[in-house]
């Protein structure tokens, strides 16, 4: 939601500084065009090289941010794990598949059900087929919005997520099912090969056990002065900014 | 007394900063600081060593991007330029700071600068690679690779071609330099999931590291805690961060690099300066970057910094590798007295820390490996192939999913910042593997647009992105690089589809993003659903 609006932000944004910049270039044709106003977009500008011989350093002025889809016309909904505790949906639903839907429920139907996230804890489960999760746990979900993370608090837990319109009578028709994940474990497994027994010694050194990255450098990573970003990727410089 | 072995790490990346189309990339200077501060330092004290007759074994991944940009002529030559100018502006520091408590810096500067000239130049011939095989053939590195584009695997899984791929053009061009198959690879971010491992086994991949949770939390308890690899089911081999000696290094409290001895990072003249005396050293544009010329010391916290004195501190990092070393022998003893077999401590580090972060890192390090050849007979360093070699018998567990990120899992990369990048990079992936399906015997030009396509997606596909995006600084950049991945990728996509390709337009990519020329496409093959069960 918040990153369609700053799509639309963007966009709006990029109108009016191309307005500006067509405005003041009809009025005043003898002002020198100010370098930070986007010129010429980059795939023009790749055209305007067609022949790969020699290409010139071109000026610094920053071109036009890219501008991509955020749709792909594909019905799609992908689940990835965040850590034991969170998992991340993002889907896409065609307008065919809305036309489905209407075609096979009615007209009225989209309108009277709403959407819903229903996580399935399919942890066991040999295939999973919609009906024998053991348990779900049901998110409503704003019809604009394509993407969730989700609190689920399930180490160690097979997941897999659909996306459906629940009616008021509690049928739930499923849209889009995604693909199945796992949430890594947060503890010592107490699986023990008989062969390979533990040395309990060596456990109770592990206790003060920090996973990840140290804070070592959290405060001095937002003054933002030209650190190598990629030393920034290991412990100690892992850490955000805000 | 009983032995162990001392593993060092180091994971050299950068992500692929080259951009011909400006003569000043305000990014590609992290390349130019990171030879200058890190990969040349590190080099020069290995030189020692070997200089020395000291045998050391030390383990170092160079990320694909790297090796790349390190080999390049263009960044070679601008690197060059760099230097020289950096060169003038230290000679210029030695007149202007003489009489004041800065000369004997200034001066530490300049010599070092003319060091780091001459070993880039004469000794190695621009290509610094070459000092790294060298080493490897000496039997001082194990030289190891990383994912093509520092992908975060985890996150990429679903399309096991995408990761196969990734595997595939790292290890493609780690041989074309070493000569070799890479022994072991260093997974970006220390990243595991389930049914990585199948891809690297499938290229022959021995060993991965991952951090100390990965290990501890497996499928099975380990017998040795992170004291001694696993084997994942598919038979490769995992090794455990060690936390103790990574604490040593990396903590905000007890890490050497905050000593109020060392030098500071973040005094640095570039924005120090009067803007007239720097303008020339700083960003054309005017945008005031980091020289590398630091004259002052940490000090303390919240008070006035203190001139840098580099005798204390390499004193200091000679005390700081004794430390140590005496911390690793008294783990080691006690190790010993609960295992049947000599332990292996894992330490793993981004080599940027050394130099670059950490000024007297490399020195640290160089003290480190000549105080265990000399006094600490109970430690011996080695890499993981040696260990394996020594202990080929292992247990079996399945690793835990994991990063060295912060918290431990894959919060860093799949955020509310960054989490849009993936909906684009996976369906990217599956149109690839539908480009190589489709076209078995693609050649001319719309083979070298689907090889275009899928270097667009691999650098769309570089962890950095994501992991910029999520700390809030130069957000913008990181941005701009993923769609302009994508949208190349796309472009070519629909170019490629309706069999209208523009010639113009892909030579542009390829003499831009020219990373990977010999990319084999086939990675992208559609694989079969059982390489990548869930577990």
């Amino acid at each position: 939601m918040i990153v369609s609006l700053t799509w639309v932000l963007g966009g709006a944004l990029i109108l009016v500084l191309l307005t500006v910049f067509l405005w003041s270039a009809r009025n005043k044709q003898k002002k020198p065009i100010p370098r930070h106003v986007p010129m010429v977009s980059r795939e023009e500008f790749a055209e305007e090289l067609a022949i790969p011989v020699t290409f010139p350093p071109q000026p610094a002025a920053k071109p036009e941010m890219p501008v991509i889809p955020w749709n792909y016309g594909k019905d799609r909904i992908t689940l990835m794990v965040r850590d034991p505790n969170w998992i991340f949906a993002y889907w896409e639903i065609s307008a065919t598949k809305q036309e489905e839907f209407r075609s096979t429920f009615g007209q009225d139907a989209w309108n009277n059900s709403r959407s819903v996230l229903r996580v399935y804890d399919i942890t066991g489960v040999e295939s999973f087929n919609g009906a024998n999760a053991n348990d779900f746990t049901d998110i409503s979900i704003d019809d604009f919005v394509d993407s969730w993370h989700i609190d689920m608090e399930r180490p160690n837990t097979t997941f897999c997520v659909d996306l459906g319109r629940l009616f008021p009578d509690g049928t739930f028709i499923t849209l889009l099912r995604s693909n199945i994940v796992q949430t890594p474990s947060i503890a010592v497994s107490n699986l023990l090969d008989e062969e390979w027994m533990w040395i309990e010694g060596i456990y109770r050194t592990l206790t003060r056990l920090h996973m990840g990255s140290s804070p070592m450098i959290t405060e001095e990573i937002g003054k933002g002065m030209g650190l190598i970003p990629l030393g920034m990727s290991s412990p100690g410089l892992g850490n955000r900014n805000n | 007394m009983g032995k162990g072995y001392l593993c060092f790490v180091l994971h050299a990346h950068l992500p692929f900063v080259r951009h011909p189309e400006h003569e000043h990339f305000l990014e590609e200077r992290w390349l130019y600081e990171a030879i200058t501060e890190t990969y040349v330092p590190l080099i020069d004290a290995f030189d020692e060593l070997v200089e020395e007759n000291i045998s050391f074994r030390l383990t170092i991944s160079l990320s694909p991007p790297l090796l790349t940009m390190l080999t390049d002529e263009l960044l070679q030559e601008r690197y060059l330029k760099h230097l020289d100018k950096l060169i003038e502006l230290a000679e210029k520091e030695t007149v202007r700071t003489r009489d004041t408590a800065f000369y004997h810096t200034a001066l530490m500067y300049r010599n070092r600068l003319y060091r780091i000239r001459y070993l880039f130049v004469e000794k190695y011939h621009r290509n610094i690679v070459n000092a790294f095989k060298k080493l490897q053939d000496y039997g001082r590195l194990e030289v190891i690779t990383c994912a093509g584009t520092h992908g975060f695997l985890p996150l990429l899984i679903n399309q096991p071609e995408a990761v196969r791929a990734q595997i595939g053009v790292a290890v493609d061009l780690y041989a074309s330099h070493f000569g070799h198959k890479p022994p072991g690879i260093w997974l970006p971010e220390c990243a595991y999931t389930y049914s990585v491992d199948n891809i690297l086994k499938e290229f022959d991949i021995k060993y991965f590291f991952t951090d100390t949770h990965g290990v501890l939390f497996a499928s099975h308890r380990p017998k040795y805690g992170i004291y001694a690899p696993i084997f994942c089911p598919t038979g490769v081999a995992v090794f455990g961060r060690d936390i103790e000696s990574s604490k040593q290094v990396w903590s905000s409290n007890e890490g050497y690099p905050g000593d109020y001895d060392y030098r500071e990072y973040y005094r640095d003249i570039g924005h120090d300066l009067s803007y007239d005396y720097i303008e020339p050293y700083i960003h054309p544009d005017g945008i005031r970057v980091n020289t590398g010329i630091k004259y002052f010391r940490v000090t303390g916290k919240d008070c006035e910094k203190q001139p840098y004195c580099r005798e204390n501190a390499l004193r200091k990092a000679e005390t700081h590798a004794s430390n140590f070393l005496f911390n690793r022998e008294h783990q080691i003893a006690h190790l010993n007295s609960l295992m049947d077999r000599e332990p292996i401590i894992i330490a793993p580090y981004d080599a940027e820390l050394f130099g670059h972060w950490w000024f007297e890192g490399p020195d640290w390090l160089k003290q480190v490996l000549r105080k265990v050849h000399y006094d600490f007979p109970s430690i011996e360093t080695a890499t993981p192939q040696d260990y394996l070699k020594k202990y080929p018998c292992n247990q079996v567990a399945t690793p835990c999913p994991s990063t060295w990120g912060n918290n431990g899992y894959n919060e860093v990369w799949l955020c509310r910042e960054n989490d849009w990048v993936y909906r684009h990079l996976h369906i990217m992936a599956d149109k690839m593997t539908e480009l190589v399906d489709i076209n078995p015997y693609a050649s001319g030009v719309k083979q070298r647009a689907i090889k275009q396509a899928a270097r667009e997606l691999l650098l769309a596909q570089s962890s950095d992105w994501a992991f910029i995006m999520y700390t809030g600084t130069m957000v913008e950049y990181a941005i701009r690089r993923t769609k302009e991945h994508v949208q190349n990728y796309l472009q070519l996509y629909d170019q490629i589809k309706s069999n209208n390709i523009d010639e113009g337009m892909l030579g542009y990519l390829e003499y831009k993003n020219n990373i990977f020329p010999d990319i084999n496409i086939n990675y992208y093959k559609k694989m079969p659903e059982a390489c990548y069960a869930t577990s």
